[in-house]
């Protein structure tokens, strides 16, 4: 059952050593995502997009501020919160079958249900006669689908996910947004995903929070209302888009100016 | 196949060139060697310490020092020694294996060698009861282990046990008495002062010594390369004189003898007097033992010698002792 | 076709014989291959020392070189997972590790008599001291080669330490172990004359087969030895090669 979450004032900063001074990375952001919503961060690199969500999974923690899962203050990781990453970070030494059951073997579930388990979202994800195939034999795209597969099987209620089509070829990017929607659509799990790609944030999400260049903060916020699967090239995403688009370089413009 | 090709060549110039080692000068002294603490060549030492070689008009080095005989004739196969003082047993082993080329010029001593057991042991009384045993020797095909072997042979035929049963291992003399002591051995044959040395120590005593095992028996050998006789037969003679005036002397002034010993040895006079007790320093050319030599070491399978008779002709050369007689 | 292979160390026995023929080389400095080859028959059928056949002597020794390299795995590759897991541990063994590794293990024979006495037990320790170390620091250097992504992805999936150890550090330090047992048994094989040279209670060993047609004076047996050791040295890797190779199917 999805829940939500909120971040409440999260700072992080690293503090000073020899090499640099103290630089923060995040400077007071605030977000609330409601249980079942599909909400980017789009931000330029080096923001501290990934940052956030290290925090929300409990890699790392925040200097100051909160974490509210289901209104409730988290301050360490918790097994309500998965992560996708976006080099995949599957197991070479276990097969598509094994990456997926990952999971459920920590939960300690027995040998035939967590092979049925996994063998249905085998066959959702289209990966049937992959199942005993291990990743190197594995394109990238499919790759990706076993690691979100991965996440996905220990239900967990509010997904992160790090530029999971980053490192795809732009066609298979778009297959899997698609995929990705599909699921979402007949899942509706609660997903914060963060991506430099304005298209892809448009495409998929109701709402998106635009961040700054460092020290970051929420530029704005955009919601939106057509519903999904969305045209890519509609008239509100198209708006949106610009505007975007326009925010992120005028935030790079004040950047090289105040240099 | 061109890289085969220089592997090849590279291979086959090293081999030569390592083949052979020029001819020595005749201004290089004689290169000799002896056995590390062996009583047994006293002489030598003698010889050195009176100035005996120079006063033969030649001149002699210590080219090595060695804990066991085997690797003495390992040197003359590598061509590093010209003549030495080394037991008969590896020195007959070495020529019958075609190994090098020496001849026997001179007896160096008969006997003096021991089996010692822990001087606590108790049912250790005589060779039967190294049955189940573990006994030490020096090497394999040294004269100790020839000693031991006979010692058992003799026990068999007796009847009075199944020596087969008797683990027979190598440790070098000089670890001997440590391993005596600590109990990893039951038993070691070595030659004096090692014996002498465990007694004195307290550590061991004599189940039976040379004497009681074969008497009389050769044990060390003066040895010369025959390439060396070849070349510089004058000189293998000078060393001889020098050898029989040795032995001769230390029968005739045991007092200084000893102290030579005690300088070559580093082990006490208590110890080195009661060694010397249990040699015979003698330089006559034993031909019988020689055979006995031969024909056992056949039959331990060390060496084929078909003719023992015919090898120890070659191998002892008494004329050279005999040409030395009108002195 | 694969015999190929085979055309450089045929010439070179090839080349060894006719030298040999030739005269050119002293038999007793090197005897020819085909003396050699008697030399093995002789070493089989009437054993050095005699009554000590080869395959006895070969008995012992790969009892002798398992046994220090079984006690160098199953020391080396627990204690190897652990010091990749904790830099605490790393940071207090580690210099005291460094500081015995390049004594060479033969130096530790006399210490391995005192302790040990003349036998199986010193021989296997010195074997010991060889393996180990390869062993050791192929494994910490396979845990902290492990993508730290990895870990990561497992904490997400509420993996608890025990979990991240069993299901991540020992799978994903295979390859590095592998490597490490491959070189861990070719120093252990190759050490294993020198240590039968501390003497060997038994009277069995390649070392003490070696050691012994030494002091009779044999080179052809020698070599013939030496070869032995070569082969099954050559045998040992390949068949690790190949259990790696089936154990790592997955890269």
């Amino acid at each position: 059952m999805a829940i939500s979450l909120e971040l409440y004032d999260l700072t992080k900063m690293f503090p000073a050593d020899r090499s640099s001074e103290s630089v923060v990375v995040i400077n007071g952001f605030h977000c609330r995502i409601e249980k079942g919503q599909f909400v980017s961060i789009v931000g330029p690199s080096g923001c501290g997009k990934t940052t956030i969500l290290r925090i929300i999974a409990g890699l790392e923690s925040a200097t100051s501020g909160q974490v509210l899962l289901d209104g409730k203050a988290v301050t360490k990781r918790d097994e309500r919160v998965g992560l996708v990453f976006q080099e995949f970070a599957l197991y070479p030494w276990r097969t598509t079958i094994q990456n997926i059951e990952m999971g459920l073997e920590i939960k300690g579930m027995a040998k035939k249900d967590r092979t049925s388990a996994a063998m249905e979202y085998i066959r959702n994800f289209g990966l049937d006669g992959f199942e005993n195939r291990y990743p190197k034999e594995l394109s990238g795209g499919m790759k990706q689908r076993v690691a979100i597969a991965r996440t996905l099987i220990v239900n967990p209620e509010v997904v992160l996910m790090d530029e999971p089509f980053g490192s795809l070829d732009s066609q298979t990017r778009n297959d899997m947004q698609d995929f990705l929607m599909d699921v979402w659509i007949r899942r509706k799990d609660t997903i914060l995903f963060v991506t430099h790609n304005v298209d892809e944030a448009v495409y998929l999400s109701e709402r998106i929070f635009v961040l700054s260049e460092r020290p970051t903060r929420v530029l704005r916020r955009f919601d939106l209302d057509a519903p999904r699967p969305r045209d890519r090239t509609g008239e509100e995403s198209n708006r949106v888009r610009r505007e975007i688009l326009n925010l992120l370089a005028d935030s790079k413009r004040n950047l090289f100016q105040s240099v | 196949m061109r890289h085969t090709r220089n592997v090849l060549a590279i291979f086959i110039l090293s081999l030569l060139l390592t083949g052979h080692t020029p001819a020595h000068a005749d201004e290089k002294p004689v290169r000799m060697a002896y056995l590390q603490n062996d009583i047994h060549h006293l002489a030598f030492w003698v010889a050195l310490e009176k100035d005996f070689f120079r006063d033969e008009g030649v001149s002699v080095e210590v080219a090595g020092i060695f804990r066991a005989g085997p690797e003495i004739m390992t040197a003359f196969a590598a061509g590093a020694l010209d003549m030495a003082y080394v037991g008969e047993a590896p020195a007959t082993t070495a020529v019958a294996n075609k190994a090098v080329d020496v001849v026997a010029v001179a007896q160096v001593n008969t006997e003096g060698s021991a089996l010692v057991v822990a001087r606590e042991a108790s049912g250790m009384d005589s060779v039967a009861d190294l049955e189940g045993k573990t006994v030490a020797v020096p090497g394999h095909s040294t004269v100790q282990d020839f000693l031991l072997k006979k010692a058992l042979s003799k026990a068999m035929a007796d009847k009075q046990a199944d020596m087969g049963k008797v683990n027979i291992i190598v440790v070098k003399p000089p670890e001997m008495i440590g391993a005596l002591r600590t109990g990893q051995i039951d038993a070691f044959v070595a030659w004096e002062p090692y014996p002498s040395k465990a007694s004195t120590l307290g550590i061991g005593r004599n189940l039976a010594t040379s004497h009681d095992i074969w008497p009389g028996h050769p044990c060390c050998v003066l040895v010369s390369s025959s390439v060396f006789i070849g070349k510089a037969s004058d000189r293998v003679l000078g060393v001889l004189r020098a050898h029989v005036k040795a032995t001769e002397y230390i029968g005739a002034h045991p007092e200084e003898a000893l102290q030579i010993g005690v300088k070559y040895t580093g082990m006490d006079a208590k110890t080195v007097e009661t060694a010397m007790k249990n040699v015979h320093y003698t330089y006559e050319l034993n031909v019988e033992g020689e055979k006995e030599y031969v024909e056992f070491l056949s039959e331990l399978k060390y060496i084929k010698v078909p003719d023992a008779g015919a090898f120890t002709e070659r191998f002892l050369r008494p004329d050279m002792l005999k040409s030395l007689q009108p002195q | 076709m694969k015999w190929k292979r085979f055309l450089p160390p045929l010439v070179v026995v090839a080349v060894w014989q006719g030298l040999c023929l030739l005269e050119l080389i002293p038999a007793f400095k090197l005897p020819s291959p085909v003396s050699v080859a008697l030399g093995l028959k002789d070493l089989i059928v009437v054993g050095m020392p005699p009554g000590h056949p080869l395959q006895t002597h070969i008995g012992y020794s790969l009892y002798r070189v398992f046994l220090g390299y079984g006690f160098a795995v199953i020391i080396g590759v627990p204690m190897g997972i652990a010091m990749g897991w904790s830099s605490k541990l790393r940071d207090a063994i580690g210099p005291l590790i460094e500081m015995v590794r390049p004594i060479p293990p033969l130096a530790w024979i006399p210490i391995a008599i005192l302790w040990f006495g003349i036998g199986t037990p010193s021989a296997a320790f010195i074997i010991f001291l060889g393996a180990f170390f390869p062993i050791l620091l192929n494994t910490v250097s396979g845990v902290l080669s492990i993508d730290k992504l990895l870990i990561e992805a497992a904490r997400t999936l509420n993996a608890t330490n025990r979990d991240v150890f069993l299901k991540i550090l020992v799978p994903g330090s295979v390859p590095a172990i592998m490597t490490g047992l491959r070189i861990g048994i070719g120093i252990g094989w190759m050490t294993l004359v020198a240590a039968e040279f501390t003497g060997v209670k038994q009277g069995y060993g390649l070392g003490y087969m070696i050691m012994t047609a030494r002091d009779i004076q044999r080179p052809d047996e020698i070599i013939a030895g030496m070869l032995v050791i070569g082969v099954i040295g050559l045998g040992i890797d390949w068949g690790l090669r190949l259990w790696e190779r089936r154990l790592i199917r997955w890269r």
